[in-house]
């Protein structure tokens, strides 16, 4: 469906997958029939505002879907070296050994995500662990690199307790905790929300770094489209669980067709600082219960006819690798 | 007018009632409490208290004319129930009632005025806490001749207040950080109106919850010591009823179960159903609780 | 170079000061130290105050002259009654420090710290053994809840434990009386009374090992039965919430085994909120003791007390009395320092 951007063949793929689960008022439909690849060694970022369905989409990568979440249709595929892997149908004992070994994910509440009564090097080694195929040595002196990687004190944060660090700090450590087994996918969900700017600053050039040292593909999961803009190779906007545009990072930012990505877009501050005003998208997501006909953006939309009220737009070709889901794009 | 005073009306007395019955563990609490004060409060006046000796009819097992049986001396011990039940409510209500009055009082001093005073009060808190409450009670009650109910509340209300106090006291020093209340303050409305007006409005859930795990309190004191025969009550009280089957040797007569059973039931329905009732409290006070779960 | 000398002790006295161990140490010694002075002015200052209605007692029942009775009542309490008030205050304390008790009055010259010694290890070894039981089952089952919750399982244990946590716990034990002892007869309660059954050989051989446990069955069981049902509702409520955090999601997301995560991750943090109340309950069920030990005869501290308030033989009673008091404290440091070391972050200063 999808020419490859890249010469490479994709390491992880989504085929139609559709993700609920359930609360008070119903079915909340988080992700709805999403094909997306993701070639090895690139980056691609998913763009979209709260209740896109990003984090769910990214979570049920490695199959962590919260409470009564579930799979409704669809599968995940991940082919490291030829052999095809389908994520939702591995076991529960082979799911835990692939967790972390294979892909990793750095969460968005650093500030929380590490056990407080235990040390930092209590928490790598409960890692190594659990994977084994490390001896306690190698795990200590991995662990240190990776710490002075992120321009840690290595020494001094890998006794610490997690309350001793602030919150860059841990920011950095899960950072390299998440490189500890040299997955070959790392996913990371808004990984500098929470901090502030200096420090976001900060981890956006560690990431890059890692990025070019390091042979890993990457999924970053954002609402901050200048993060993307940084970081990713590829950028897919969501917008009520289903991808609405995808392409190239330079297409999307110079070139972007659907109208949910150019109000991304102008809703960014430009770096240059000039006196244009912030612009935000009117209205508010839709309802994930109860979901409006046709295309689901059509409310919000200024571009919006009769046949948007009716009909679901498709994802069309609109340039090379560019794709997306607007009948006014085509 | 009588719009408001319906609205009122549901305010104060429905919507409790609707949340009270959504939690079947409180509502289950609440119906039993009813019972036992009204029981207690309003049985009196309907069912005279039997204080004849009859020789001939000691530990009678339950019958039509004594539903619990009688008593060693051959007397109703239905009547019995029915009309003990009045001093154990007013010692528990009173002596938490006292209790609550100085953790309130210097609950919230202490958490407004900080400094030396709030240290003060914390430290004899913590001494006061720790001091093993029931033993202490034992021992007071070898010089101080209880000889009324209301002394005995007296005692055990000034001695309960610690736990109290110091919850109450970190619930009002994070109340105090909230912004109404910082605004209070800059405005310069008075000590009295923050704390009675800004303050105990937002704590009245805790203070009630309190109030009643503080009646169960009492009530274990008080018929702790009674049982051990360290309160002389006479008159008619579960826990006379208890300590004088035990004495007695109630417990070793077939027919006389009920004599020890019944007060002993009375007493774990009355302690289970305040503690259960706490629940329903929790979600009538705590909107946040009703919607969740 | 004085300066810097100085400068070094205070820090050394600040950082002493603001420890954990020191600030709870300091707490627990003014604790003992009020109750000291608590019981001497309740003896010495109450209307009817015991040493005088003692000596009334001898003069009348066994007819000895004003000052022989004033001097037996004086050496019983070890005070000496024509002092001043102070003087006999700081003379008590002293005492009080090396280890003089006085002497009981009913077993005319037993000193009380040796009916002390002789009955507070067995109060220590029931209440002990108790909260051992009750705190590892209530976590067990407290758990296992919060893994289950909204099943059969969870339902039916907390409707359980909110039952048995309300009632008061000399009821319950009065009821395992009345029903394992007497109606059933399944238990010998006879037999089981005292702390070990006369003749016994203290030391430590099977038979007397068993012959312990076997006295202490009944207040073990009371105690267990009252107490684990608010370990495991708060068992409950702290792992469902700890089930919540977010280094359990990440914990997962990192592929650790089922067990660990159970374990180290949501079981060790569930479990410190616990700390917190198990001082609360040290203090509840070792002041119970009276009640419990004196339903079922079990020979300890707490029998001791009923029956030295009872008999009104008020130097046992003081002594008791602080020795009690003295054991709780001691718990509570205990459970306190178990919970700094168990919780990285109180040492940071944040308790």
């Amino acid at each position: 469906m999808q020419a490859t951007a890249t010469k490479t063949a994709p390491i992880l793929s989504t085929r139609d997958l559709w993700l609920e689960y359930s609360n008070r008022r119903g079915t909340v439909k988080a992700v709805r029939g999403i094909t997306i690849d993701l070639y090895r060694g690139e980056s691609l970022a998913l763009i979209g505002e709260s209740g896109s369905g990003k984090t769910t989409l990214g979570l049920s990568l490695i199959r962590l879907l919260p409470g009564s979440g579930r799979v409704r249709s669809g599968s995940i595929l991940y082919e490291p070296d030829g052999r095809t892997q389908d994520i939702l149908s591995m076991s529960e004992e082979a799911m835990r050994r692939f967790r972390w070994q294979e892909i990793a994910m750095v969460f968005q509440s650093a500030l929380n995500a590490f056990n407080p009564v235990l040390r930092i090097w209590d928490q790598i080694y409960d890692t190594v662990k659990a994977h084994d195929g490390m001896s306690k040595q190698e795990a200590r002196k991995r662990g240190l690199e990776l710490l002075k990687m992120l321009q840690l004190d290595p020494e001094r944060v890998i006794r610490s307790y997690p309350h001793e660090l602030s919150g860059g700090m841990r920011q950095r450590v899960l950072i390299a905790v998440s490189l500890l087994l040299n997955p070959k996918i790392l996913i990371l969900d808004e990984p500098t929300t929470a901090l502030d700017i200096l420090t976001q600053r900060n981890i956006i050039d560690l990431l890059r770094k890692i990025k070019t040292e390091l042979d890993l593909s990457m999924v970053f999961i954002s609402h901050d489209l200048s993060l993307a803009a940084e970081l990713a190779d590829r950028v897919a906007t969501m917008y009520a669980g289903s991808v609405v545009e995808i392409g190239p990072v330079n297409d999307m930012f110079y070139r972007p067709r659907h109208p949910y990505t150019v109000g991304l877009i102008k809703a960014v501050p430009t770096v240059t600082g000039d006196y244009r005003e912030l612009f935000s998208i009117p209205g508010s997501p839709p309802d994930l219960v109860d979901l409006p006909s046709g295309c689901k953006f059509h409310e919000r939309c200024d571009r919006a006819t009769k046949r948007c009220h009716e009909e679901e737009p498709e994802l069309v070709p609109v340039g090379d690798g560019h794709y997306v889901r607007c009948f006014s794009a085509t | 007018m009588t719009m408001r005073i319906r609205a009122l009306a549901r305010s104060l007395v429905l919507d409790p009632l609707r949340v009270i019955r959504r939690n079947k563990m409180g509502f289950a609490g609440f119906l039993v409490l009813s019972f036992i004060l009204l029981l207690s409060i309003v049985g009196p006046l309907f069912i005279p208290l039997d204080t004849k000796t009859k020789i001939d009819q000691i530990y009678n097992p339950p019958s039509w004319k004594h539903i619990l049986g009688t008593d060693s001396q051959g007397r109703d011990i239905f009547s019995q129930i029915v009309h003990g039940g009045k001093d154990v409510l007013l010692v528990a209500f009173l002596s938490s009632a006292i209790s609550s009055m100085i953790a309130v009082t210097f609950g919230s001093l202490s958490a407004f005025l900080g400094g030396r005073f709030d240290s003060l009060i914390m430290t004899v808190t913590d001494i006061m806490l720790t001091i093993p409450h029931f033993p202490l009670l034992s021992v007071l009650a070898a010089f101080v001749k209880f000889t009324s109910p209301v002394m005995l509340a007296v005692l055990l209300g000034l001695l309960a207040w610690p736990g109290f106090l110091r919850a109450l006291r970190a619930q009002v020093l994070s109340l105090k950080e909230r912004d109404y209340v910082q605004a209070a303050r800059v405005l310069d409305l008075g000590l009295g109106h923050i704390i009675f007006r800004e303050i105990m409005p937002n704590m009245m859930a805790y203070i009630a919850i309190a109030f009643i795990l503080g009646m169960t309190g009492a009530v274990y004191s008080q018929v702790g010591l009674i049982m051990l025969g360290l309160v002389p009550f006479s008159g008619h009280n579960w826990g006379v009823m208890i300590n004088l089957a035990w004495t007695r040797g109630a417990i070793f007569y077939s027919g006389s179960m009920s004599y020890i059973l019944a007060p002993i039931a009375m007493i774990a329905l009355f302690q289970w159903s305040m503690v259960a009732f706490t629940r329903s409290l929790e979600e009538v006070f705590n909107p946040r609780l009703r919607m969740g779960q | 170079m004085a300066r810097q000398m100085r400068e070094i002790i205070w820090r050394t006295i600040r950082a002493i000061s603001t420890s954990v161990l020191f600030t709870r140490l300091a707490k627990g010694v003014m604790t003992v130290f009020v109750v000291m002075t608590l019981t001497f002015f309740i003896i010495r200052l109450m209307p009817s105050n015991p040493i005088e209605i003692y000596i009334n007692q001898l003069v009348s029942q066994y007819g000895m002259s004003f000052q022989e009775a004033k001097n037996m009542a004086a050496s019983l309490f070890s005070i000496d009654m024509d002092a001043p008030l102070y003087v006999q205050y700081f003379s008590y304390l002293g005492n009080l420090f090396r280890g003089d008790l006085g002497k009981s009055f009913l077993s005319q010259g037993t000193p009380v710290s040796s009916m002390i010694a002789q009955f507070l290890p067995w109060t220590l070894f029931s209440v002990g053994v108790s909260l051992l039981i009750s705190f590892s089952l209530g976590i067990f089952l407290g758990m296992t809840m919060a893994y289950r919750r909204g099943g059969i399982l969870d339902n039916s244990l907390s409707t359980f434990a909110s039952f048995v946590s309300s009632i008061p716990n000399y009821l319950v034990g009065i009821l395992f009386l009345v029903f394992l002892g007497v109606r059933w007869k399944i238990v010998p309660i006879m037999a089981m009374r005292g702390s070990t059954s006369p003749g016994i050989q203290p030391g430590f051989t099977i038979t007397f090992v068993k012959d312990v446990f076997f006295h202490a069955t009944m207040p073990i069981l009371t105690y267990v039965t009252t107490a684990i049902g608010g370990w495991m509702l708060t068992m409950k409520n702290s792992t469902v919430s700890a089930l919540g955090e977010d280094y359990v999601t990440v914990a997962k997301a990192r592929g650790l085994r089922e067990r660990t995560i159970t374990v180290s991750y949501v079981g060790r943090n569930a479990i410190l909120p616990l700390f917190t109340s198990l001082a609360i309950s040290i203090g509840f069920i070792i002041g119970g003791s009276p009640l419990i030990e004196s339903i079922f005869v079990y020979k300890g501290i707490g029998w001791v007390l009923w029956s030295s308030i009872s008999t009104r033989d008020y130097p046992v009673m003081q002594g008791v009395f602080l020795v009690i008091t003295i054991s709780v404290v001691m718990a509570n440091i205990l459970a306190d320092l178990l919970y700094s070391k168990l919780d990285p972050r109180i040492k940071a200063g944040q308790g």
